[in-house]
C-alpha cells in the first residue's frame, strides 16, 4: 500500500483530536435530534441545534394536501377577493417551498408575524408593483389553508395544479388570520361603517 | 480500533468527488434563491420580525441592505465555483461554508435540509485537504514541480470518514424517526406524499399505474434500508448493494418530488464520495490494486 505525501492543500489541523471530537459530536447530534430524543435541543443554543435538524424527513403520512392562500379586502367593492401572493414571494413561486407557504407553515399562529405579513402585502399591493389579480386599494387580508383530501390508491389521479380559491368547497378552507376590522376601516377610509 | 480505521489510507479522489459535486448540488438548490437575493436575505422582501426567542426562529438576523445581499450572493457563487474548480480550494470551501451558514440562519423560510447540511459538508471538504487532484491547484502545483506528479493516490482522511458516516447516521436517525412516526402502522405513507406541489410527471405517472401494495412494498424497502443502514454499510458484503440501493432511492426521490432533487443530488454525492467501489473510482487504475475494501 502506498502511503504518500500530503497534498499541497492539506490542512494543519487535519486529523487532529479536536476535529475528530467535533465531528463525532456533530454526528451524534444529528442522530440524537433525528431520532426525536430532544437532547440536542435541551443542551445547545438554538442556532447550532438548528444545523443538526437534518435527518427526520417525512416521518408522518400526509393527512391532506395543504396549500396556503390569501384574500384581500377590496375597499371599493367592500368584498373579499383572492389575492395572488406569488408576485411578492418570487422564490420557488409555484411550489410549497415558496416563502409565503413557509411563513404560513411555521408562523400562522404567531400574531406578530401575521401582522407583519398583513402590512407587507397591503403595502406591496398598494404600491402597484405587480399584477396580483386585484385592482384598486385593499384594506387588509385574511389567510387560510386549503386541506385538499388525498385520493385513495387506485382511484383516478388528477395532476396537481393550482386552481383559484373559488374552485374549492368551504369545508376544505380553514381561516386563521384576518386584519382587525378597525384597521380595515382605517385603511379603506370607512370610519364608522361595518367592514366585515 | 477507531483510530486505526480513521488513519487507514483512502483514495484521495473521494474528497475530490465531494469537492466537485457537493457545491454543484448546493448551488443548484440555491439558484432559485440567488436570483432573488434581495428578497431572500435583503430588505426587498418579507422578513419575519424578531420573535424574541421563539423556538421557530433559531436566531434573528436583520435584513441586509440590497447591495450587501447581492454581495453575499456573489461571494457564495464565486466561492462555490472556485471550490468546484479547485482554485485556492481550502479557502474557497471555508468561505462557501460560511456563506451557506449565514444564509441558512438569515432566512428560516427558504432554508431546508440542504441549507443546514451543506456547511458541515463543505467544512469537511475544507479540512480534508481537497484540491490535490482534478483541480487548478493541482495543475499549478504540478507545473511548479516541473511536470513531476507527486504520488497522491491514497492517504488517511478523517474528512472522508466523516463523509462516509454522515449519510449512514442520517439514514439511521431518519429510519428511527419513521418508526416512531407513521411508517409502521400506515401502509400508505409514501402514497400520501405525492399529491401536493412536489408532484412531478414521474410521481403522477407512478401514482396512476402502481397498485396500492406496490407503495407499501416501496415503503417497507425504504424503512428497512434506513433503519438498518449501519449494518448495510458496515459489513463489506452488503456495502456495495447498500450503495446501489441508496443511489437508486435518491434518484427516485429526485424524480418524484420536484424541489427535493437538490437534496437527492447532495445525498448521491455523499454516497458516491464515500462508497463508490475503489475499482470504479480509480478507473485509471492508480489505486485499484490496493483497495480491497473501503472500511477494512
Amino acid at each position: 500500500m502506498s502511503a504518500v505525501a500530503r497534498p499541497p492543500s492539506s490542512w494543519p489541523f487535519r486529523g487532529s483530536a479536536a476535529l475528530r471530537v467535533l465531528a463525532a459530536l456533530y454526528l451524534a447530534g444529528v442522530w440524537l435530534d433525528g431520532t426525536g430524543t430532544g437532547i440536542p435541543a435541551r443542551i445547545l443554543p438554538r442556532a447550532p441545534n438548528y444545523f443538526l435538524q437534518v435527518a427526520a424527513l417525512f416521518p408522518r403520512s400526509a393527512v391532506a394536501s395543504i396549500d396556503y392562500r390569501a384574500e384581500a379586502f377590496v375597499c371599493r367593492e367592500r368584498a373579499w377577493r383572492e389575492i395572488d401572493t406569488r408576485p411578492y414571494f418570487p422564490i420557488d413561486r409555484d411550489d410549497k417551498e415558496n416563502r409565503f407557504d413557509r411563513v404560513m407553515h411555521f408562523f400562522r399562529e404567531n400574531r406578530k408575524t401575521m401582522n407583519a405579513l398583513d402590512a407587507y402585502l397591503v403595502e406591496r399591493h398598494d404600491a402597484g408593483e405587480a399584477e396580483d389579480g386585484i385592482q384598486g386599494r385593499i384594506g387588509g387580508v385574511r389567510f387560510l389553508s386549503l386541506r385538499i383530501p388525498i385520493p385513495p390508491p387506485g382511484s383516478r389521479l388528477e395532476r396537481t395544479v393550482r386552481r383559484p380559491l373559488s374552485a374549492y368547497p368551504d369545508d376544505e378552507r380553514t381561516f386563521f388570520y384576518h386584519t382587525p376590522s378597525s384597521r380595515l376601516r382605517e385603511r379603506c377610509g370607512l370610519a364608522g361603517e361595518d367592514a366585515r | 480500533m477507531v483510530d486505526s480505521w480513521l488513519d487507514q489510507p483512502v483514495s484521495t479522489l473521494r474528497i475530490e468527488v465531494a469537492r466537485i459535486c457537493a457545491p454543484l448540488a448546493v448551488l443548484g438548490f440555491m439558484s432559485s434563491r440567488l436570483q432573488h437575493a434581495d428578497e431572500w436575505i435583503g430588505n426587498g422582501g418579507f422578513r419575519v420580525p424578531d420573535l424574541d426567542g421563539d423556538w421557530r426562529q433559531p436566531i434573528f438576523v436583520p435584513a441586509l441592505d440590497s447591495w450587501a445581499a447581492w454581495l453575499v450572493a456573489a461571494v457564495l457563487v464565486v466561492s462555490g465555483i472556485a471550490c468546484v474548480l479547485g482554485i485556492k480550494t481550502r479557502w474557497a470551501a471555508f468561505v462557501f461554508a460560511a456563506c451557506l451558514a449565514f444564509v441558512a440562519l438569515s432566512d428560516r423560510l427558504a432554508a431546508y435540509t440542504v441549507s443546514k447540511l451543506s456547511p458541515a459538508v463543505m467544512l469537511a471538504v475544507a479540512f480534508g485537504g481537497a484540491g490535490s487532484r482534478w483541480s487548478v491547484d493541482a495543475y499549478l502545483d504540478r507545473k511548479r514541480r516541473g511536470g513531476e506528479e507527486p504520488s497522491r493516490a491514497r492517504q488517511p482522511s478523517g474528512a472522508v470518514r466523516f463523509l462516509q458516516l454522515l449519510p449512514v447516521v442520517m439514514y439511521s436517525a431518519s429510519g428511527i424517526a419513521k418508526v416512531r412516526g407513521d411508517w409502521l402502522h400506515d401502509p400508505l405513507v409514501l402514497w400520501s406524499h405525492i399529491h401536493d406541489s412536489y408532484q412531478t410527471l414521474v410521481s403522477f405517472a407512478l401514482g396512476s399505474v402502481l397498485p396500492s401494495w406496490a407503495w407499501t412494498a416501496l415503503q417497507a424497502c425504504v424503512l428497512a434500508f434506513e433503519v438498518l443502514a449501519p449494518l448495510w454499510f458496515g459489513f463489506s458484503r452488503t456495502r456495495t448493494a447498500a450503495f446501489v440501493f441508496g443511489v437508486g432511492m435518491h434518484v427516485m426521490i429526485g424524480l418524484m418530488f420536484g424541489p427535493v432533487r437538490w437534496l437527492a443530488l447532495l445525498m448521491i454525492t455523499l454516497l458516491v464520495s464515500g462508497y463508490l467501489p475503489d475499482g470504479i473510482l480509480e478507473w485509471r487504475g492508480r489505486a485499484s490494486k490496493v483497495a480491497p475494501s473501503l472500511l477494512e
